[in-house]
């Protein structure tokens, strides 16, 4: 038990730990040419062990394509070099007046891990286009889809029923929240090309309804994109169900979007709009942009800086506001964080990524305490100094 | 000693505890009417802003109990208080559901008509726009803010001022009142056949007069 103390507490593990941190993101950095980095710090920061495999890309490929190299992930290092820093304290710091500085400028490191893994599992990313002169009062993913029925009959409202594609396992029956509908997922891919048979090709679709059917769609599924830029065409065969009655399979894709005609299912007396969307998130209020500028440096195509002028339309009017969202200049609303992002259509489109991270202050918060730890610790040992020489 | 070991086993747990809490599980709300579309660039086809498709106007169906709404509309509901009228003669009595507060049906020889009162919170984009949506229910142009007093004057409801809207269309029409009213928002929807909806005209304004809102700020 003791020895396992000493292990835990020692210097030499801060040290070891520090140097697989940094080779971590050595090679975290050479994945991320190839995967993106969505998803490099999924394989290397958000797990316990991480394996680096030799890239095609690279030179030799042929001889070195045996090479892996395993190494601990992010979690792993973080959670250890966590309790490192905790096992130190409590065994062989003696809190003193002296070393005050020291115990908040450690302090402050432990919430900045504490903040770190916070992010990890809380915050929540997303985007939201609008176009100018527009409005828009959702979000969606950038990478998690949804199969949605809407039932639009009501004059005052929509209705919509939402079922994560992660819950899309073919053959597994899920109830349709409020509604008397169920579906069946025939099958699904994650990413697909779909487009129409040539002429008079024989088309094989498990499809009975809808614009499958209509316009003779094929699918013909591909590998899952990592890049940063790569939209994946999330597709599946659904089958919908009243009580135990088939009411047919519908093709639905997020390329399968407001440009065509809504695909229905009906029931009785009611309808339903069926899709395959990117996972959309409602807020109480609409963001209206009113205009989206772009400066590039002179003669070139580089831009140096985006601003969105916005007005926010809360249902509840006393919370309007306007805003200029511009490079490293978010906005922030209602517990969200708008960033400029990215832009569209020949400049009439402006994207915002929008975050939802409860734990956005702790960061400052421990770089504050670290920063204060510091000065403190050295404004003593300089007021020790000038004390000695006079 | 001990005491670091029952922490670390309380952070160990606490990790544990967190990375294990995100569940997808299929859900249900509603949103505003939705008018207006944006693709998302990337994708195959030039983006379209087309307008979504509106539904031909028909009789509404009940939103099932249990219904989760679009953040802070199911509360401001059930916060706005309770709503006292009377029922005009010859009118039936439906019972109300979800976020509508009361819900009222007429039937003559020449067609029917539905009164729905909902409350939302806010001002839910103003005045115009809420006109504005209306008149779209009934196939009517969008009006512009010097056009309202055309078809809109000031009308007291439950001792607050409100506003009261006559909307004619083609073939139905819209007599409403819309009354600010501590925070929140009443829709008093009247809609129907033409003939129905204009012969009812003294009985929605009667009905206007008898409400009372639970009134909780005085």
């Amino acid at each position: 038990m003791k020895s396992l103390f000493q292990f835990f507490s020692s210097l030499k593990l801060t040290v070891v730990l520090l140097a697989f941190s940094m080779m971590l993101i050595f090679f975290g950095t050479l994945d991320q040419v190839q995967y993106g980095i969505w998803h490099t710090q999924q394989l290397y920061f958000e797990s316990f062990i991480a394996v680096w495999a030799y890239p095609e890309q690279a030179a030799g490929y042929d001889q070195l394509f045996w090479l892996r190299i395993p190494m601990p992930g992010g979690y792993l290092l973080g959670g250890l070099l966590f309790i490192n820093l905790l096992a130190a304290h409590f065994t062989r710091f003696k809190m003193t007046w002296q070393k005050s500085g020291i115990f908040l400028g450690h302090f402050g490191l432990i919430l900045l891990l504490v903040s770190e893994l916070m992010t990890d599992l809380l915050s929540k990313e997303s985007q939201m286009p609008v176009d100018e002169g527009g409005r828009s009062n959702y979000s969606q993913s950038h990478r998690a889809n949804e199969l949605v029925l809407i039932d639009r009959s009501h004059p005052d409202y929509d209705s919509v029923h939402a079922i994560p594609a992660s819950l899309l396992k073919p053959g597994k029956p899920i109830e349709v929240p409020n509604t008397p509908l169920s579906i069946r997922t025939v099958s699904y891919y994650p990413n697909a090309t779909i487009g129409r048979a040539t002429n008079g090709a024989p088309t094989e679709s498990p499809a009975t309804r809808g614009a499958a059917v209509k316009m003779g769609i094929v699918v013909t599924p591909q590998p899952v994109g990592y890049a940063d830029n790569d939209i994946n065409t999330a597709t599946a065969y659904v089958e919908v169900f009243q009580g135990e009655e088939s009411l047919g399979t519908w093709l639905v894709s997020n390329v399968i979007d407001e440009r065509f005609p809504p695909q229905m299912v009906e029931a009785g007396n009611s309808k339903w709009e069926i899709a395959l969307r990117f996972q959309r998130q409602y807020y109480p209020f609409e963001i209206e942009l009113i205009d989206f500028s772009h400066d590039k440096y002179p003669g070139t195509e580089i831009p140096y800086n985006y601003s969105s002028e916005v007005k926010i339309h809360h249902q509840d009017s006393t919370k309007n506001q306007k805003a200029l969202i511009y490079m490293n200049h978010p906005l922030r609303y209602e517990g969200l964080t708008f960033y400029q992002a990215s832009f569209a259509n020949q400049d009439r489109t402006s994207i915002f990524q929008v975050v939802r991270n409860p734990g956005w202050l702790l960061p400052y918060i421990s770089v504050l305490l670290m920063g204060l730890g510091m000065c403190v610790q050295f404004g003593m040992h300089f007021v020790k100094f000038l004390r000695k020489r006079q | 000693m001990k005491l670091f070991t029952t922490r670390s086993l309380a952070a160990t747990t606490l990790l544990l505890a967190l990375s294990g809490c995100e569940r997808d599980e299929p859900t249900s709300y509603l949103i505003p009417k939705e008018e207006r579309s944006v693709s998302m660039p990337g994708a195959t086809a030039p983006a379209a802003s087309s307008q979504a498709p509106t539904m031909p106007t028909q009789a509404p169906t009940t939103a099932p109990g249990g219904m989760q709404v679009l953040p802070g509309m199911q509360e401001a509901a059930n916060q706005a208080g309770e709503i006292r009228y009377t029922v005009p003669e010859g009118w039936e009595e439906l019972a109300p559901s979800g976020i509508r507060k009361a819900n009222l049906k007429v039937t003559d020889a020449n067609g029917s008509a539905e009164l729905t009162v909902l409350v939302f919170p806010g001002d839910v984009g103003g005045r115009l726009a809420n006109i504005n949506r209306w008149r779209g229910q009934i196939g009517l142009e969008a009006s512009t803010p010097d056009d309202l007093p055309a078809f809109t004057e000031g009308y007291q409801i439950s001792q607050h001022r409100g506003l009261y809207v006559r909307l004619v269309g083609e073939q139905q029409s819209i007599l409403g009142g819309l009354l600010p009213f501590h925070g929140n928002t009443w829709f008093f929807k009247f809609l129907g056949d033409n003939s129905t909806v204009l012969a009812n005209e003294s009985n929605m304004k009667a009905f206007l007069d008898s409400v009372q809102i639970q009134d909780t700020h005085h």
